[in-house]
């Protein structure tokens, strides 16, 4: 039981990433590689705030400025000074990772002995000294289904519309007479966004910031979004974010199997297979339903 | 009014395709006026689109709309006055949005993209009225994603689109060119009902001879850049599909296509 | 469709709160006072990297020594997070899900996460090669645990370091470092270095890298400017150092190395740690704390006060360098030739 609690509580937090990877990757079209940065500048900027004694719950929200002001440079130096897509994500997040030791002060910052968004004066108000466990999966879910609400609600609306639009085809968004560079901005901002919310989380609830901890954030979030994606392809009345953060809780699975049944040796081999049954799986039951219609 | 004063272009890459360029072309398209433009590949007829559109640049010259030059505006602010519909049925819709949602980002053109419901509730019934008069069938998917549509179904859509907000010109840019004969007859029937409707001053680029010569008030044949054969009002109404035809050839047989 | 999207979210944080309820029930079971016939551990080490893996191998050997063997009365799961974060913290997770007995942490990272997961699950952890458990936050500042957390520190004897450079090269100036700016360990060594360097008449210039692609423009800055190179226990730049020790070769700059296996492979000589004997250390700890013996939160970590000194003769023939012969008696082990890799 255990076991599957803490692959849910890794897989939603990294499911916010998720969220934000999906913007880029599947609404805007663009291969942002930026979250590499902003994953641990979220967890850079949440772990400086706590050590100053800032609400914790503030620090979420302050991580998320804090992407969105790193998705608008991504957005800045691809639009405005015309840099290719993926080199403008490289820049930043190579950028970002100075920045990261700059905010955080050194390479790994330890949590343990401040407030956090799990551990407080106010939960401990509530539940004594000794905070139930099944706290920290709640509030990681409050804090992944309002993203997720909140992404759903923002997609409905006129400027959702207009990012749906811009990856979609961007022709219509110029000939709306909207420059499509902005929404294109825009987006990348929210991304960011969401992604340095999921560094904030994550670093909150493993209580510890280390300037590695980005490595490889972005090949987790694709792999949420694709897994999601195959995989809820065809059940119309799951929501593609909802997918997107299943798919992430997947992904984590796949890479806590791996690591139970392999020990030290295989784990990466065992996670990729254990990918590809998951994306073979979903393909498959594609091609029944092509049979079946 | 639209006026193209003293417009210069030049291709430097210099291959067949673009050897056609602009020296010192002009012309002034009044009000209400429904032009329909010939020529063969490489005249410079979409190339005259793009410059009043923005989609390329001057290198000389000026494009007035009521007198403003706004030859140097970014073409997304040009589209505030203009509105254009492509020959490429995808490009005038958001495939992976529905019908609904279409019509809704397309009637908010000039507005501000804020955070109020994307759909708008209000117009559903307007954006069904519209589309009943298509005759498509369309009113009844309105949840339906355009991506699905067939390319006739899509242009129809775009012509809608393009048309649904107060504009000052519209472009079509060979906006038939790409639909099977009978899809393209509709969709011509469709653009000179809406013309007409909203006195549209429009621009039409057509390969289409028959069109040229059938639609529109004043006609335009192009040639190396210049306008080779260009009637307006009575004198377009007597012209024949022969007379345009013959020309065509002679200037054809010139370029040696 | 709102009603089922909103279905499958209730139906989730359900299962969600029904797995976390059946969860808070179990708490794990620490051994507490009476010898069991069995334990579980589980080792999650950060990186493959020779040193952690002495380390690893030592606390095996060190827990044997006490009488626990695996195969007969313990069971060892062991992890490697290869050097990623967030698989260090699911390495952590799993095993104290599986209420291991004990989590044997190798490295800064694997320590913290371990800690994190296991602490409210009452599981003890024992740490090794943590240079500094005070910055970790392991440990308070007069050494002693922060909750069921101890273990030893592989802290460089910075100065022993120094004083044998000094004597090999009496007339050195500046000593070169490299190392990885994201690793905690060397951040904190280099602190050392600065600080004492001034007693033994250098200078130090060091030269940061964020990965392995760096280090050859690194190193090439940092020959042009110095007197001799002295190695970390550096992850990054001792899996490059054979790349290293070709560039100074060349140059004939002497390069130190920090522990026995990079004077094996070509370093001039190092004051090091045994990190075996280190890992044995750990053992034993933690064979204590199984057995019931002591409580992990009543032991102060330890560090390792003597260091070792080793010494590449063969390299000092290479580079036409004489170390004294007081030395020569002194060093735990010499080499006569230069190995490619162990």
């Amino acid at each position: 039981m255990d076991f599957l609690i803490t692959v849910l509580e890794q897989g939603l937090i990294y499911g916010i990433m998720a969220l934000g990877v999906y913007i880029t990757y599947k609404i805007l079209d663009f291969p942002d590689l930026s979250v590499d940065g902003t994953f641990p500048f979220g967890a850079a900027v949440t772990a400086t705030l706590l050590k100053f004694g800032v609400n914790p719950y503030l620090t979420l929200l302050i991580s998320f400025a804090a992407g969105l002001v790193a998705g608008i440079c991504t957005g800045l130096i691809h639009v405005k000074f015309k840099v290719r897509d993926l080199l403008s994500g490289i820049i930043v997040m190579t950028g970002l990772y100075t920045i990261n030791m700059y905010i955080a002060g050194t390479n790994n910052v330890p949590l343990f002995s401040v407030n956090t968004i799990f551990r407080n004066d106010m939960l401990t108000g509530i539940f004594g000294d000794k905070i139930p466990q099944w706290v920290d999966i709640v509030v990681i879910l409050v804090i992944v289904i309002i993203c997720k609400l909140l992404l759903d609600l923002y997609l409905k609306t006129q400027s959702g519309y207009l990012l749906r639009a811009v990856g979609d085809n961007d022709m219509i968004v110029t000939s709306l007479a909207k420059d499509k560079g902005n929404v294109k901005i825009l987006g990348l901002a929210i991304a960011n966004g969401l992604v340095a919310l999921s560094g904030s989380v994550f670093a909150q609830q493993s209580r510890v910031f280390d300037i590695s901890m980005g490595t490889g954030a972005l090949v987790i979030g694709l792999a949420s979004v694709i897994i999601g994606f195959s995989f809820f392809k065809k059940l119309s009345f799951v929501k593609t974010t909802t997918a997107v953060i299943v798919g992430s809780i997947f992904y984590k699975a796949c890479v806590a199997l791996a690591l139970k049944v392999a020990g030290a040796e295989a784990t990466k081999l065992i996670t990729a297979v254990l990918f590809l049954v998951i994306l073979v799986v979903s393909l498959d039951r594609k091609k029944k339903v092509k049979i079946n219609a | 009014m639209l006026e193209l004063k003293h417009i210069h272009k030049y291709y430097n890459s210099g291959t067949i395709n673009e050897m056609c360029l602009f020296d010192d072309f002009n012309m002034n398209i009044e009000d209400g006026q429904f032009v329909a433009v010939v020529g063969s590949n490489g005249s410079g007829k979409t190339t005259l689109l793009n410059l009043i559109c923005g989609s390329i640049d001057l290198d000389s010259g000026s494009v007035l709309i009521d007198g403003k030059d706004i030859g140097r505006e970014k073409e997304f602010k040009r589209n505030q006055y203009i509105g254009r519909v492509y020959q490429n049925p995808a490009m005038g819709t958001c495939p992976n949005m529905t019908i609904a949602e279409n019509m809704s980002l397309a009637d908010n053109k000039g507005k501000m993209y804020g955070l109020r419901p994307g759909k708008n509730k209000a117009r559903m019934e307007f954006y069904r009225e519209s589309l009943k008069q298509l005759g498509l069938g369309l009113e009844d998917k309105m949840n339906v994603k355009v991506g699905v549509l067939s390319g006739g179904q899509r242009q129809a859509m775009a012509l809608l689109m393009s048309t649904m907000t107060p504009i000052r010109f519209l472009i079509l840019d060979e906006h038939t060119a790409a639909l099977d004969p009978k899809t393209a007859e509709l969709i011509m029937e469709l653009t000179d009902k809406i013309v007409r409707e909203k006195n549209l001053t429009t621009i039409m680029v057509t390969h289409n001879l028959r069109y040229a010569v059938e639609y529109g008030n004043r006609l335009v044949m192009m040639h190396q850049g210049k306008a080779v054969i260009d009637s307006a009002g009575a004198e377009k109404s007597t012209i024949q599909i022969d007379h345009i035809l013959e020309k065509f050839n002679e200037i054809s047989i010139e370029c040696g296509n | 469709m709102k009603k089922k999207v909103m279905a499958v979210v209730l139906g989730m944080s359900m299962m969600a709160a029904t797995l976390a309820g059946c969860g808070k029930g179990g708490d794990s079971g620490v051994a507490s006072g009476k010898e069991k016939e069995m334990y579980t551990i589980g080792i999650s080490q950060f990186a493959e990297h020779g040193s952690l893996d002495n380390c690893r191998e030592g606390f095996i050997q060190g827990l044997k020594e006490e009488g626990l063997e695996e195969g007969k009365n313990l069971t060892i799961k062991l992890n490697n997070a290869d050097a990623d974060m967030s698989t260090a913290n699911q390495i952590a997770s799993n095993l104290a899900a599986d209420k291991v007995d004990l989590i044997c942490a190798i490295a800064t990272p694997s320590a913290q996460t371990a800690f994190n997961a296991a602490m409210e699950k009452n599981i003890p952890v024992i740490y090794t090669a943590v240079t500094n458990p005070v910055e970790a936050e392991l440990a308070t500042e007069d050494g002693k645990p922060v909750g069921e957390v101890t273990g030893t520190s592989d802290e460089l004897p910075v100065e022993a370091q120094l004083k044998m450079i000094r004597e090999i090269l009496p007339d050195a100036k500046t000593i070169g470092i490299l190392y990885t700016t994201s690793e905690a360990n060397s951040v904190y060594s280099i602190e050392k270095y600065e600080e004492l360097a001034d007693k033994y008449g250098f200078k130090i210039e060091k030269a940061g890298i964020t990965n392995t692609s760096e280090i050859q423009l690194a190193a090439a800055d940092l020959l042009g400017k110095v007197d001799c190179l002295t190695n970390l226990t550096d992850n990054t730049v001792v899996s490059a150092l054979p790349t290293v020790l070709g560039m100074a070769d060349e140059k004939g700059i002497p390069v130190f190395g920090s522990e026995i296996e990079q004077v094996r492979i070509g370093c001039l000589a190092a004051e090091g740690i045994e990190y075996v004997q280190l890992g044995i250390e750990t053992g034993k700890m933690a064979a204590k704390v199984l057995k019931g013996e002591a409580k992990a939160s009543d032991m102060k970590y330890e560090l390792v006060t003597e260091s070792s000194l080793y010494v590449n003769d063969k390299v000092a023939e290479n580079l036409g360098i004489t170390v004294p012969d007081t030395m020569k008696e002194r060093a735990v082990e010499s080499f006569d030739q230069i190995v490619e890799k162990k």
